[in-house]
């Protein structure tokens, strides 16, 4: 593997987790929000949210763009203030969050809705406001979900291709990650190159699921032992 | 009566709708009732835990709850502690990390030393085991444990050992009277069990479908005619307060005075003189004569005088005034053929055996 490829892996691996660092606390607070209140409106975030598991990863991808692009609502703003986001590494980012995003909330929400709320009742009982409640019962109970949840949504952002394409291009060495690479090395027929990024993603993928597993016991462990 | 709690509240519920209008003075009191009465729910209505409709919740002049105010105080603003049914550990913590969990927040005047509540609750042996590992009597001292340490102005018991079998709850129950006599901290505890309330309480409320039947002191209330039909199988226990003589292990029997003319022999226990107990005989297991019996291996025959009769479907209940108002459960027949009505001098034969320390 040569300087180049490297370069794909590190950049692949860096996107993935600054986009899953950026999504964790507000999926979080929106899994939690979801899971624990009634509020108006919830539905439609509910679908809002989720709207990325379904749709076609380019069609996210688009609306992204339209979104961000240099004469779009959001992007033309940002440009006029000096930041461009289409066709950036920041691009990239954002669109791994989005995709990865409601798996993170959905897997949150699961585990918020288990926790039981006779539990929380009683915390309140013995004098928690909200926050302590959040932080010493829910949280520390649905570890195990929420955990599961990011490994998931950091899968998804490391194999992230559609949305990332047209948001943020195949720019090699600025926004090219490991899948955009390996699409263009079959493309062009330098199908060994291909063989050794495939060969680093099976690596990759073997270590998360790995580690997340190593997590998972040692929660499971501490949630035992108290 | 001029209480420290008041509680007005209203609330439909999907059976019936619960009407409330009380207020409480005693240190302990009971609320007893059939199973789905809406004890429970009075209970999280006074912890914060559920709102009513309409009302009015009062602790020690501070307004808790006013709908015509529109003041909810949170369940963390309350400082009042709550013991649920199934105790409701958290399990991600130890038995010292539940225990620890509302220490640091208890602004309601001195806190309760945690060395006297883990002597009290016997927990020494428990503190680093995890919640998963105790026992069900072990898991109720716990979450009492817990309550207590938040320093609560009020305890909430909702039925502290109905999910234990017999034989624990013979052993929760000692706890449960050391911690009314030891802490001080009024409780409101939820039962359907008459022993119980015989033992723990000093004023009872019986509610059936969400209204107040009666309320006022713990026997009158229980043997009452509105009462006594809703008490389970009829099974009624005198739970009777003495203080100890004598306690001799090799006569197998403990000497109890209730007052300067009457002694109770119970069961052997290890106590000593002055101590107060208390005991339970079920109102069953009391035997009647006209005439003083004689040869009998009983070993406790009082004599008294018949006060009430009562008869509730297929038993009767006597209130026998012997030093101590008994109350004895037989049959239509035995009124009838022994001719046993008010004022009556009677004799009640009862054995040592019968008695339970509490």
């Amino acid at each position: 593997m040569d300087g180049a490829q490297l370069g794909i892996v590190a950049f692949t691996v860096k996107t993935a987790l600054l986009s899953t660092l950026v999504i964790l606390p507000p999926g979080i607070g929106l899994a939690w929000l979801l899971a624990k209140r009634q509020w108006p409106g919830k539905s439609v975030v509910e679908t809002l949210v989720s709207l990325p598991l379904v749709m076609p990863p380019v069609a996210t991808g688009l609306i992204l763009l339209m979104l961000l692009g240099r004469r779009g609502p959001l992007g033309g703003w940002l440009y006029e203030r000096g930041i461009e986001v289409a066709f950036t590494a920041a691009a990239v980012v954002v669109a791994l969050g989005v995709m990865s995003f409601p798996l993170l909330v959905r897997a949150a929400r699961v585990a918020f809705e288990e926790v039981s709320p006779r539990l929380e009742q009683i915390a309140a009982t013995l004098g928690s406001g909200n926050l302590r409640i959040f932080f010493t019962v829910t949280l520390p109970l649905a570890a195990r979900g929420v955990l599961a949840g990011t490994v998931l949504a950091f899968s998804r952002a490391l194999g992230e291709f559609g949305a990332t394409i047209i948001i943020a291009g195949n720019i090699p060495g600025k926004t090219q990650t490991l899948s955009l690479a390996i699409f263009q090395f079959v493309q062009v027929g330098r199908d060994r190159e291909a063989m050794s990024l495939l060969l680093v993603t099976v690596i990759i993928a073997f270590l998360t699921l790995l580690s997340a597993e190593w997590l998972a016991r040692r929660g499971k462990k501490k949630t035992e032992a108290g | 009566m001029n209480g420290f709690l008041k509680v007005q509240a209203t609330l439909p519920l999907s059976q019936f709708r619960l009407q409330v209008d009380l207020s409480l003075a005693s240190p302990v009191t009971a609320l007893f009732g059939p199973s789905g009465a809406g004890k429970t729910t009075l209970l999280e209505i006074i912890a914060g835990l559920r709102t009513p409709q309409q009302g009015l919740v009062e602790m020690n002049g501070t307004v808790l709850f006013s709908s015509e105010k529109r003041i909810h105080l949170p369940p963390q603003a309350r400082g009042i502690g709550y013991v649920p049914q199934e105790g409701a550990l958290f399990p991600h913590r130890s038995v010292r990390g539940n225990i620890l969990y509302g220490r640091k927040r208890s602004p309601h005047g001195a806190p309760i030393p945690m060395e006297h509540v883990i002597e009290v609750l016997e927990m020494d042996s428990l503190l680093e085991r995890r919640v998963s590992q105790i026992s069900g009597g072990e898991r109720q001292r716990v979450a009492l444990a817990r309550a207590l340490l938040s320093n609560p102005r009020l305890l909430l018991l909702d039925e502290p050992l109905a999910a234990l079998d017999i034989s624990l709850k013979e052993r929760i129950l000692p706890y449960l009277l050391r911690v009314r006599d030891e802490f001080r901290v009024p409780m409101l505890y939820v039962t359907h069990n008459t022993t119980e309330v015989l033992s723990m309480a000093q004023w009872v409320v019986f509610l059936r479908r969400g209204t107040v039947i009666a309320q006022g002191f713990p026997r009158d209330v229980l043997s009452s005619r509105e009462v006594l039909p809703q008490v389970e199988n009829g099974q009624l226990e005198n739970v009777i307060q003495g203080s100890v003589l004598d306690a001799n292990r090799e006569l197998g029997i403990t000497t109890l005075s209730l007052t300067d003319a009457t002694t109770l022999s119970v069961p052997f226990a290890e106590k000593v003189r002055g101590e107060k107990i208390q005991v339970s005989i079920p109102a069953h297991e009391i035997l009647v004569a006209t005439e003083e019996p004689r040869g009998l291996s009983a070993r406790n025959v009082l004599p008294g005088r018949i006060t009430s009769v009562q008869c509730v479907r297929e038993s009767c209940f006597l209130k026998v005034d012997a030093g101590f108002p008994f109350l004895v459960r037989i049959t239509p027949s035995a009124v009838e053929k022994l001719g046993l009505r008010e004022g009556v001098p009677v004799f009640l034969i009862m054995k040592t055996h019968s008695f339970r320390i509490l």
